[in-house]
């Protein structure tokens, strides 16, 4: 089969603006090169311009046209197989049962041409295993509905499978998603920004005497945020707009999105972790989001950002819909010790210790900053800072689960199955064997991000960290012999 | 455990079974393997044929050990010392039990071993870089700041020092092990690591030598697992036989474990 027509088109302008962009930056270039160019000769280079851009588009027509119309995929029994490449012909194989997601986007113009881009993700590798840009809407729901039945085996499958619907996000939701999706890794970099900028600012405009109390600085910084919420909010709620999951045998399945719409599938078999990540205005409010993470790539979004399954829902009901998932108990987090917080209180002094010496510094270097030293008032935040911090660590360890918790400015409560488990760890920094502390590392194969998959018991007992070292690889053993002698009874029937 | 056991006899039954419907015809093709282990033996077949099959397959499994106990010996007059797990055990609990008999265990497993001194010089030469690139940058950086360039020489003096009593150290920290279901490693100066690294995740093991390592006589051991956060372990400093063992018994030890690989 081929890729739809329609495509073509959409294919040339979605890359038309960067050859346009290169020829005309290069143009800019030449002519700054030049330097005497005189104006007789602007009319020129106009025209010269224009056949550029001109030609450009043409070399990026031939090509879609040649890339669409070189591009095949067909479905074997067991395999998805993709030839494709213009010049250098790749074919791939793509066995049913090692696809971990199917999804589908469309944005608005896609959706007005009726096109669709299909994603498969597989565990290997380090991008999206097959991206079939573009296909007929019906197409790419079939591809996704061939793709599930071939991996359950079609003997086993009624037809007609009913859909059971775990999550649908109402009006309400929506409005809480967009107050309370606040991008935070961005707001501390903005804070900075203008403390560190506004400052000096604020110096010279305002009483020398406020300088370091700060203006402007925090002023700017305070807009910066309400803007960045604003912005933030407004993402979210075109993201999840008209969020729905359901369960469909043995896979979820949802979609959301309103201008770029999104529908996508987990099969409940490649299911890694599940993390819940509350931030702190979620939870304040009592909300939090529920993140399911494969050994796909996070579908969706950029590799960092991993896709929540459930973008916003009240705290019991995100327990409730991740034990239908994932059958853990009541949990009770142990804390780590608290010698752990002085180790906080520690660090905290230490930055808050260079930041004056910063300010110093630029006092002395410019002689602006009279009173740098009143930044040392910065440390009456330093034990409420470490208080939060200690008191938002957490872990827990049942007969099938660990279970971790971090995170104050978004708390990170990190569901791991232990018959998931790669490799444990235990970690020792020097600062934290003067307090006997370390830190547990419970790595899976999952692929969400910086933050995501990995089950970490920051800062616990050294002795504690050891023994659950054990621990956790001894229940693992078990889990994996456990698992292997049910799927073996399971797999004998099928054969 | 035990569980196991039933099913190692539940299928080498079946198996039998199997065969001998096969001999005397009453198997069905339409019939599935799996539904002919569950029903009772067909009424209708002769009792001859029945008193005479378990004869002929015991005989065969006679064979089957006989050329089991052959090819023993082949493997341990080859060149190669090691010999294949499977031909030890008893017939039918070779692939099935994913398990190294208990007495077996300990020629794969290893005590708590050090690296090989040598690869101090590998990480000594790593530091002397290092150093001498930093030194290089400072005098450059030094220099800008009109500083006498004796500093320079005292940061690298200085870095080269520190980074020695390092390789001193993190060549008494490291220790690994294999352990009978992980390979146990230890390491680290400023951040010790202790992991574990279950045999049933391995995805594929390597053996890899750098140039330096080739001078040095060193070899590096790579074991892959599907784990995200950098779970891909190296056993640095090891004799390249060494090396050749220690990935065979991890290969080894991943095939028996033969789990999934979770993903």
């Amino acid at each position: 089969m081929n890729l739809d027509y329609r495509s073509v088109p959409y294919r040339i302008l979605e890359n038309a603006y960067r050859i346009v962009g290169i020829v005309v930056i290069s143009a800019l270039f030449s002519t700054g090169d030049g330097g005497q160019g005189s104006a007789g000769s602007s009319g020129m280079d106009l025209i010269v311009l224009v056949s550029f851009v001109l030609l450009g588009l043409a070399a990026v027509a031939i090509w879609e046209l040649a890339y669409v119309k070189r591009y095949e995929y067909s479905i074997s029994p067991d395999t998805f197989d993709i030839y494709s490449g213009v010049f250098s012909r790749r074919e791939r194989e793509i066995p049913f049962d090692r696809i971990q997601n199917v999804d589908i986007a469309q944005n608005v113009f896609q959706r007005a041409l009726g096109i669709a881009e299909v994603r498969l993700e597989t565990a290997g590798g380090g991008e999206t295993e097959a991206r079939l840009r573009y296909v007929e809407r019906q197409e790419a729901t079939r591809i996704q509905e061939i793709v599930s039945e071939r991996k359950h085996g079609e003997s086993e499958r009624d037809p007609g499978g009913s859909d059971d619907a775990l999550f649908d996000l109402d009006s309400s939701e929506l409005t809480v998603l967009g107050l309370t999706s606040a991008n935070f890794n961005l707001f501390g970099l903005v804070v900075l920004l203008f403390v560190v900028l506004g400052t000096p600012v604020a110096a010279e405009q305002v009483s020398p005497r406020l300088a370091v109390l700060l203006f402007l600085g925090p002023a700017l910084a305070a807009v910066a945020l309400v803007v960045l919420w604003v912005l933030s909010g407004i993402q979210a709620v075109l993201r999840y707009y008209g969020f729905r999951l359901v369960r469909h045998e043995d896979e979820l399945r949802y979609q959301r999105g309103l201008l770029q719409q999104y529908n996508g599938t987990i099969p409940l078999s490649k299911i890694q972790t599940l993390m819940i990540r509350e931030n702190v205005i979620a939870r304040a409010v009592g909300y939090g989001n529920l993140a399911i993470e494969t050994a796909g790539y996070a579908p969706g979004q950029g590799s960092d950002d991993i896709e929540s399954a459930i973008p916003i829902a009240k705290q019991a009901r995100l327990f409730e819909l991740a034990r239908t998932i994932e059958n853990f108990g009541e949990i009770s987090f142990s804390r780590p010790p608290k010698r752990a917080r002085v180790r906080y209180v520690g660090r905290y002094t230490i930055v808050v210790g260079i930041l004056v010496a910063l300010l110093g510094s630029v006092h002395l270097a410019t002689g602006t900053l009279a009173d740098w030293y009143l930044g040392v008032a910065l440390w009456v935040l330093v034990p409420p800072a470490a208080h939060l911090k200690w008191a938002n660590l957490g872990y827990y360890c049942d007969d099938n689960y660990v279970i971790t918790r971090s995170g104050f400015w978004t708390r990170r409560t990190t569901i791991v199955p232990y018959y998931r488990v790669q490799t444990v760890s235990v970690s020792q920094t020097v600062f934290q064997r003067r307090r006997r502390l370390g830190t547990l590392v419970v790595d899976t194969a999952s692929s969400g991000g910086f933050w995501g998959g990995n089950g970490v018991a920051l800062d616990i007992d050294i002795e504690a960290a050891r023994q659950l070292h054990e621990t956790v690889h001894d229940r693992f053993q078990l889990s994996a012999r456990e698992r292997q002698t049910t799927k073996r009874r399971s797999v004998r029937p099928g054969d | 455990m035990t569980e196991g056991h039933d099913d190692i006899d539940d299928r080498s039954s079946a198996g039998r079974r199997d065969e001998s419907r096969d001999r005397d015809g009453s198997g069905t093709d339409g019939q599935r393997p799996w539904q002919g282990e569950r029903t009772v033996e067909p009424p209708n077949s002769g009792p001859e044929t029945d008193s005479a099959d378990p004869a002929v397959t015991s005989e065969r499994r006679l064979q089957d050990e006989s050329t089991a106990a052959v090819s023993i010996a082949e493997e341990a007059t080859g060149a190669d010392d090691w010999v294949d797990l499977g031909a030890y055990l008893p017939s039918g609990e070779t692939l099935l039990s994913g398990e190294i008999p208990a007495e077996k265990l300990h020629e794969y497993t290893t005590d708590r071993r050090s690296l090989n001194p040598l690869v101090q010089i590998r990480w000594a030469l790593r530091v002397i870089v290092t150093a001498l690139v930093a030194g290089l940058v400072s005098v450059w950086g030094l220099g800008a700041l009109n500083v006498a360039p004796l500093w320079s020489g005292a940061v690298t003096g200085a870095l080269l020092l520190v980074g020695f009593v390092w390789v001193v150290l993190h060549y008494r920290l490291w220790v690994y092990q294999i352990r009978a279901d992980a390979i146990y490693l230890e390491r680290g100066v400023v951040t010790h690591v202790q992991s574990l690294v279950p045999y049933v995740r391995v995805q594929h093991v390597d053996t890899s030598r750098s140039p330096v390592e080739r001078l040095l006589g060193l070899s590096t051991l790579v074991v892959y697992t599907a784990g995200s956060r950098g779970a891909d372990v190296s056993i640095p400093g090891l004799k390249p036989t060494e090396a050749r063992d220690l990935q065979r018994r991890v290969k080894e030890l991943a095939i028996e474990a033969e789990g999934d690989d979770a993903v």
